[in-house]
């Protein structure tokens, strides 16, 4: 064998290789997914995907917050989620352009209190109230 | 199907407008040629990824809304700065088309490979809205607070909260999520995920044109592409959104642009230069790669090495110039220097041994394989050292990293190493280019 026929051979084995380990099995739940998820809105394609599968109900808080935020809120002050990066990041993307905290001891001026689960902090008034969350701002 | 569809014609259409407006000014860059057309085209989608970066801050500066009027005015510059100054065509020797038939019979099971690789990719990138954990943190976040802020917020930058969306990174990717969001109208993480395969295809145009103008017959360079369009640690559902991909695409321009500079090729200078903005604005290793490439052009190159060498840097320190004045100096956040010590460094080296697994064994194997049964020969070797630079980079940094270099390699390496994917295909393929003077000289025109 020359050569190149060597290197052919080897490079049709990468490929071949390559082309094996690919996750096939997930081409079916893929399909699936596409075709049952795509005529719904983009906040239940997010809700049904991989980014909000370590807490989905956290992510229809957020969803129902933002629906809910009075246009004027300076920013977003999370209570009653665990303190660990997934929730910060999904809540700052979600939330975005309001800068969020997760449970800062006080509520900055201007900022609303979005509480998931139930257990305002004290001192706000609830705004608006839904099944798995409030949005609360503090008492003038 | 009409919510995703839709917003993905809509996404499509804002693609399709930016490539055309790329195939106008690529003759700025690219020659006339036949030979060219491939790398035209993705030269083509690279400039009109950029204009739809680049609309963002140009409008936040002259105090528009980014949106079509911007986009039809920067296009337009390009259109005009590519019919004012062309890359002249460079008349080449004639050679004869003789690829092997023999090999040929190889080319049909090797497109359907291609074909299933950017198949395959699209299907892991929309299936669903962008999700892993750096997009969410980092180049979404940004992108979406760009766009809803219909501005740049200083607190980006400033505020110690957001440390986690490294303000230290380039703002090229989230300026282009930004523009493609200004131009639909909406902010639709789902659909902009079309832009990945994009940049996948754009990425096996570049490699498949540059080896068959190298001289690399048919079959092995449609092997090459296969073999590139099929490595799923590249284009996985878990990178789309990340800026390896895009960056992956830049580093093959600049390999070849600065292969071609080396060799007097026309317009090579100029794609030098473009490809060096391009990584720098993409990511912070970009200006490293832009300096590397200097550093080689000077090392291996001949007599124009040093028009390579300055070629090659300007235009990445204007773009790093111009994020220092809009955000200031910013430490790098997850790396300091006083880390280092060569214990760690062990650690590190250790850590990346272990990553690969059996499988991933079995793979880099074939490639080392693959390269030493190649001819050496010198564009591939400047591809190599680039991608060894970025290697090496990429395996001495995790001793510096301040959260310990197992964490690093871990997290990072799996996938900033399989960004220099391209550039290693090309390094490697382009060893199994036909002799000049053998009987398998093939005509690039004829690709």
């Amino acid at each position: 064998m020359t050569r190149r026929g060597a290197a052919g051979a080897v490079a049709a084995l990468l490929l071949v290789t390559l082309l094996l380990v690919q996750p096939w099995s997930e081409v079916p739940r893929r399909l699936r997914s596409v075709s049952r998820f795509a005529p719904r809105e983009l906040a239940v394609r997010r809700l049904g995907g991989s980014g909000t599968a370590f807490d989905r109900n956290f992510f229809a808080f957020l969803e129902n917050a933002r629906r809910r935020l009075p246009e004027s809120a300076e920013g977003v002050a999370i209570y009653g989620a665990p303190q660990a990066e997934p929730y910060l990041y999904l809540a700052s993307y979600v939330l975005a352009p309001k800068p969020v905290r997760l449970a800062p001891a006080s509520l900055p001026p201007g900022w609303i209190a979005a509480t998931y689960g139930a257990g305002e902090p004290p001192s706000t008034h609830v705004l608006r109230r839904w099944d798995g969350g409030s949005l609360s701002a503090a008492v003038p | 199907m009409s919510g995703f569809l839709g917003e993905l014609l809509r996404t499509g259409g804002v693609a399709a407008a930016a490539w055309i407006a790329g195939w106008a000014a690529s003759p700025a860059v690219c020659p006339p040629e036949r030979a060219f057309r491939f790398e035209r085209a993705a030269w083509s989608w690279a400039i009109g990824a950029g204009m739809l970066a680049a609309i963002v801050p140009l409008s936040f500066v002259a105090g528009m809304v980014p949106g079509w009027v911007a986009f039809g005015i920067v296009a337009a510059a390009g259109a005009l700065a590519a019919r004012l100054a062309p890359v002249e065509r460079v008349p080449r020797a004639g050679t004869a088309a003789t690829d092997a038939a023999a090999a040929d019979r190889w080319l049909w099971p090797l497109r359907a490979a291609v074909a299933a690789g950017i198949v395959l990719y699209a299907l892991r990138a929309l299936t669903e809205p962008m999700w892993s954990n750096d997009y969410v943190a980092i180049w979404g976040l940004k992108g979406k607070t760009v766009h809803a802020a219909g501005g740049l917020p200083r607190r980006l930058f400033e505020d110690p909260a957001l440390g986690f969306s490294h303000p230290e990174y380039p703002l090229g990717l989230p300026f282009l999520y930004a523009g493609i969001s200004f131009l639909t109208g909406r902010w639709d993480d789902h659909a902009m995920a079309l832009l990945f395969p994009i940049f996948q295809v754009a990425t096996l145009a570049a490699l498949y044109g540059w080896l068959r103008r190298r001289r690399v017959a048919r079959a092995p360079a449609a092997l090459a592409i296969a073999i590139l369009a099929c490595f799923e640690p590249l284009y996985s559902a878990y990178m789309t959104g990340m800026a390896e991909v895009p960056l992956s695409l830049g580093l093959l321009l600049f390999g070849a642009a600065l292969t071609d500079a080396l060799d007097g090729e026309p317009g090579a200078l100029r794609r030098l230069a473009a490809a060096s903005a391009l990584i720098t604005a993409t990511k912070n290793e970009g200006l490293f790669f832009a300096a590397a490439g200097s550093a080689l052009a000077l090392l291996l190159g001949g007599p124009r090495r040093w028009k390579a060498a300055l070629s090659a840097l300007p235009t990445a320190l204007c773009v790093q110039a111009l994020h220092l004045a809009w955000r200031g100096r910013l430490p790098l956040r997850d790396f300091a220097l006083a880390s280092f010590s060569m214990a760690r460094l062990g650690e590190a080296l250790g850590a990346a041994l272990r990553l690969p697994g059996p499988a991933g064994w079995g793979v880099l194997v074939l490639i080392a394989v693959l390269l030493l049964l190649g001819r050496p020969a010198a564009e591939a070797d400047r591809m190599l050292g680039l991608c060894a630079c970025g290697l090496a980079a990429y395996l001495t940094l995790p001793a510096f990293a301040v959260r310990g270099p197992e964490w690093l390699v871990a997290t990072a390496l799996p996938r900033t190493a399989a960004g220099l994917a391209p550039l290693l295909a090309a390094a490697i393929a382009a060893r199994y280019r036909a002799s000049p003077a053998g009987s398998a000289a093939v005509d690039p025109a004829d690709a």
